[in-house]
């Protein structure tokens, strides 16, 4: 999972007080051609940047948003869970999040509609140290970390009834930074997914790969994490800057797997004092990119099958109470033509 | 020396830096007596007071207490400054008490003794009280009993009530004589003003600075009761007067 | 105090209370407040008493964390503060470093905490009592520096060792200020509690649930455990005032509780 508001204030303290979790905007270029550009205000679902924003950021840069005839500014909420209420509240129009947080949104009466798969595919995982017997059988009795966000709930539902555990038979616990933790052999476990896991423990120790359990190892279903959202109020009242938005982003996407160096130098420029390497960013995008297509190669497509997988989970650890239609978190009307 | 004598000075010089605070001097006090002592800023009676006290050391000298010396050493004598310093933490009862608390243990006889002087001067129905909510004439008068309970036979009181109002001031003073006729003590008494020196002393030390010394030695032959009338008798306004002169020509010279 | 005046002293706060939470009513409702956003008190409140049964191991684990390091703030803040007043030297050196402490983040303490100590009460509770212990030794040292000079001078003629000064007129005159660093030191302690319990959580916590809450959206489980930890901020405040009120009694009255019942006999004979 991501690297959450304190790892941010840990690595970068100075970083967190001048003003990486306040709102910032993003100076893209645009805006001097004959026809007015419109303004979509997207909200990143973390109080900083990192390098999953790079397809944005790839777009802003290289003129794909501004030949779709719009201008992106980019927000950063005040924290992990302000960004459903920006985009209720009509601070933010088009918003980053992970499906989970999505689907406590609507049960919390925040009306957001789904309208694009950022990744396909679960790359949450559970890590051992680089050099560790460990193995998934082994989790009774272990201290296993988790960020206390709404994905690592759901997943850790998902990975105790596999292993036939209940919630006490394992400690779970929560801090500040977990890369430190895991390489001193404070916790048995760390969770989080590959693409920031991975470069954060190389990282820490010169390149060496964690061990690592995922899917079907420990039990977790293969559904997306995280999708770009709207209000549904926004998708009836701008349909066409909405597609314009996705058409424009794939683009971006597109370009930014192609030429993935240049890309991490775009998100380098645009946001020099994020707080991480160009090696951790770099690592991270490449391990971002093979989440991105799924099994017949299209991006953003989704199905009502990820959402009621995803329904169980969310009904387990009791952050739902009921679950609604799957069709009534997403629609796929505006993704472009692949 | 006179077995009369309770303190003595000989010789006693003491010097801060190059200011001499008190110049060589020797002084005997007479058991039972109440002197004053007058005289402008820096005329080195704090400084008398001091090394009496133990507080400070003089650099020539010596200091006799009934024959002892007590050079540099303290708890011999009372002690009494215009601040009352009663700590606000105690009752009435407690601070009377506080010099034995200080120094081994308030016993039963000590607040016996606390509660005779309380009583017989008018403090009892406050023994329980606070300090915080009495008056301030009613605080130097605890302050007083406080002085009184360690029963050193010398007590220095300076300036004990300038802070007070005149009228309060003169009721206090004749206490204060009741007091001393009661207990028995030797006073040396610090005051700025010349008519409470006449009034309460059998005796007035004039001081003058530059260097502090003793300049002047009056006895003060009034008849004790002292009263309302001996502050206008006419010996009374004589034995100001010379002392007045005494205190102007310093300060001209 | 008499029934009386204690109702007399509490009517006033209850009222404050009855005007925030009826203020707070109005505007969620007038202002169409969505309820993601805040809630309404009564949700609020129901979200506490629906979920007691999850909610009071957590509160009672932060209550220890808080009443622990407390305790362990105010000892270390007492024992810095008296010897910085009685070794100047020390002062000089020591001081500006237990400032620095201050400007710590309590996130990037956490950390080195936990890898040392790892996940058990004590982490949170060294944090606790590292907020706590800066105001008690502030105005601990303020307090013994301000003990009047000539009391202590007083206390020299009469013949007092150092020792003696020190016990009967030093540390009952810096009672009163140590008093204010420890009400100060009272109502920091339960967010040093929270923000403990962030950055060093294992199996649940109240401050983790209050985290899950807010990811959810559920703003009435926000603001209920809001108001628990207000609770215990204040209910330990409330104590530590209580204590204040039991140890300077000289400050509200001006007849002392337990009299000396000597008087009577005395005043009895000499009439």
């Amino acid at each position: 999972m991501k690297h959450r508001i304190l790892r941010t204030a840990l690595t970068g303290v100075v970083l967190a007080s001048t003003g990486v979790i306040a709102a910032a905007t993003n100076a893209s270029a645009d805006g001097l051609g004959a026809t007015k550009l419109t303004t979509v205000n997207f909200v990143y679902d973390f109080p900083g940047p990192d390098m999953e924003l790079i397809p944005i950021v790839v777009g802003q840069d290289q003129g794909f948003y501004t030949k779709a005839g719009i201008s992106v500014k980019t927000l950063f909420p005040a924290s992990t869970s302000s960004t459903s209420a920006m985009l209720a509240t009509g601070a933010g129009d088009v918003g980053f999040i992970t499906t989970s947080d999505m689907a406590d949104a609507v049960q919390a009466k925040v009306p957001l509609l789904s309208i694009a798969n950022y990744s396909m595919t679960n790359n949450w995982t559970i890590f051992a140290k680089p050099g560790s017997k460990l193995t998934a059988a082994d989790l009774k009795g272990k201290k296993i970390f988790s960020w206390g966000d709404t994905w690592t709930n759901t997943m850790m539902s998902f990975v105790l009834k596999h292993a036939g555990l209940s919630a006490n038979q394992v400690t779970i616990v929560t801090a500040s930074n977990d890369t430190p933790l895991l390489m001193n052999g404070k916790i048995d476990f760390d969770t989080s997914t590959t693409n920031y896991a991975v470069p954060a423990i190389q990282g820490a120790d010169k390149g060496a790969t964690p061990v690592m359990f995922t899917g079907s190892q420990i039990g977790v279903p293969n559904i997306p994490i995280w999708v770009y959202a709207v209000t549904k109020a926004y998708a009836a009242a701008h349909p066409a800057t909405a597609k314009a938005f996705l058409s424009a982003t794939l683009a971006a996407t597109k370009w930014a797997i192609a030429n993935p160096a240049a890309a991490v130098n775009d998100f380098v420029k645009m946001y020099p004092t994020s707080g991480y390497t160009k090696a951790y960013s770099t690592t991270g995008w490449s391990l971002t990119i093979p989440l991105l297509k799924n099994s017949s190669g299209k991006f953003f497509t989704q199905t009502s099958a990820q959402w009621s997988t995803l329904d169980q989970g969310l009904i387990a650890t009791k952050q739902i109470k009921t679950a609604p239609a799957p069709t009534t978190y997403y629609t796929n009307a505006f993704v472009p033509a692949q | 020396m006179s077995t009369n004598e309770l303190l003595r000075l000989e010789g006693v010089e003491k010097r801060f830096g190059d200011t001499v605070a008190l110049q060589e001097s020797s002084i005997s006090i007479e058991r039972g007596s109440f002197v004053s002592i007058v005289g402008p800023s820096g005329c080195g009676k704090s400084t008398l007071f001091n090394v009496v006290a133990g507080l400070l050391k003089p650099d020539k000298g010596d200091i006799l207490l009934d024959g002892v010396s007590v050079r540099g050493k303290s708890g011999h004598v009372g002690y009494m400054l215009q601040k009352d310093l009663l700590v606000p933490w105690r009752t009435v009862l407690g601070n009377i008490t506080l010099g034995a608390r200080l120094t081994r243990r308030v016993s039963a006889e000590d607040r016996t003794q606390a509660t005779e002087f309380a009583t017989k001067y008018g403090l009892g129905d406050f023994l329980n009280h606070y300090p915080g909510s009495l008056s301030g004439g009613m605080r130097q008068r605890v302050a007083l009993m406080r002085t009184l309970a360690l029963n050193q036979p010398l007590l220095l009181l300076d300036e004990p009530f300038g802070a007070l109002d005149a009228q309060t001031r003169f009721e206090m003073q004749q206490w204060l004589l009741q007091v001393w006729r009661d207990s028995e003590r030797t006073v040396l008494f610090i005051t700025h003003d010349v008519d409470e020196a006449v009034f309460l002393s059998d005796r007035v030390l004039v001081m003058s600075p530059r260097p502090g010394r003793v300049v002047d030695d009056l006895t003060i032959d009034l008849p004790r009761p002292r009263t309302l009338e001996t502050l206008t008798s006419p010996a009374f306004t004589a034995l100001k007067a010379t002392i007045l002169q005494q205190l102007h020509r310093e300060r001209v010279s | 105090m008499t029934t009386r005046r204690l109702l007399k002293a509490v009517l006033g706060p209850i009222v404050s209370l009855i005007a925030v939470v009826a203020i707070w009513q109005a505007i969620v409702v007038w202002g169409h407040v969505p309820s993601y956003i805040a809630p309404r008190p009564l949700a609020a409140w129901q979200a506490i008493t629906q979920n007691w049964s999850t909610l009071w191991p957590l509160t009672s684990w932060t209550i220890k964390e808080t009443v622990y390091g407390f305790f362990a703030g105010v000892v270390f803040g007492i024992a810095f503060g008296v010897v910085m007043a009685k070794v100047p030297f020390l002062a000089k050196t020591v001081y500006p470093v237990l400032i620095m402490s201050q400007a710590i983040p309590i996130v990037a303490l956490a950390l080195p905490l936990v890898l040392i100590l790892g996940f058990s009460l004590m982490p949170k509770v060294v944090i606790v009592a590292w907020i706590v212990f800066f105001p008690v030794t502030v105005n601990v040292l303020d307090g013994l520096h301000n003990v009047d000079k000539d009391l202590l001078t007083l206390s020299q003629v009469l013949g007092a060792s150092k020792w003696r000064t020190f016990v009967v007129i030093e540390i009952p005159g810096a009672i009163t200020p140590l008093f204010s660093g420890l009400k100060i030191g009272a109502t920091y302690a339960v967010t040093g509690a929270i923000i403990a319990e962030l950055a060093a959580s294992s199996g649940s916590s109240l401050a983790l649930y209050q985290h899950a809450q807010a990811g959810q959206l559920n703003a009435a489980g926000v603001y209920g455990t809001t108001i628990l930890m207000t609770a215990i901020g204040m209910g330990w405040f409330l104590l530590t005032l209580g204590a204040e009120y039991l140890c300077t009694p000289w400050r509200r009255r001006s007849v002392a509780r337990r009299k000396w019942r000597g008087a009577r006999t005395i005043s009895a004979v000499s009439l």
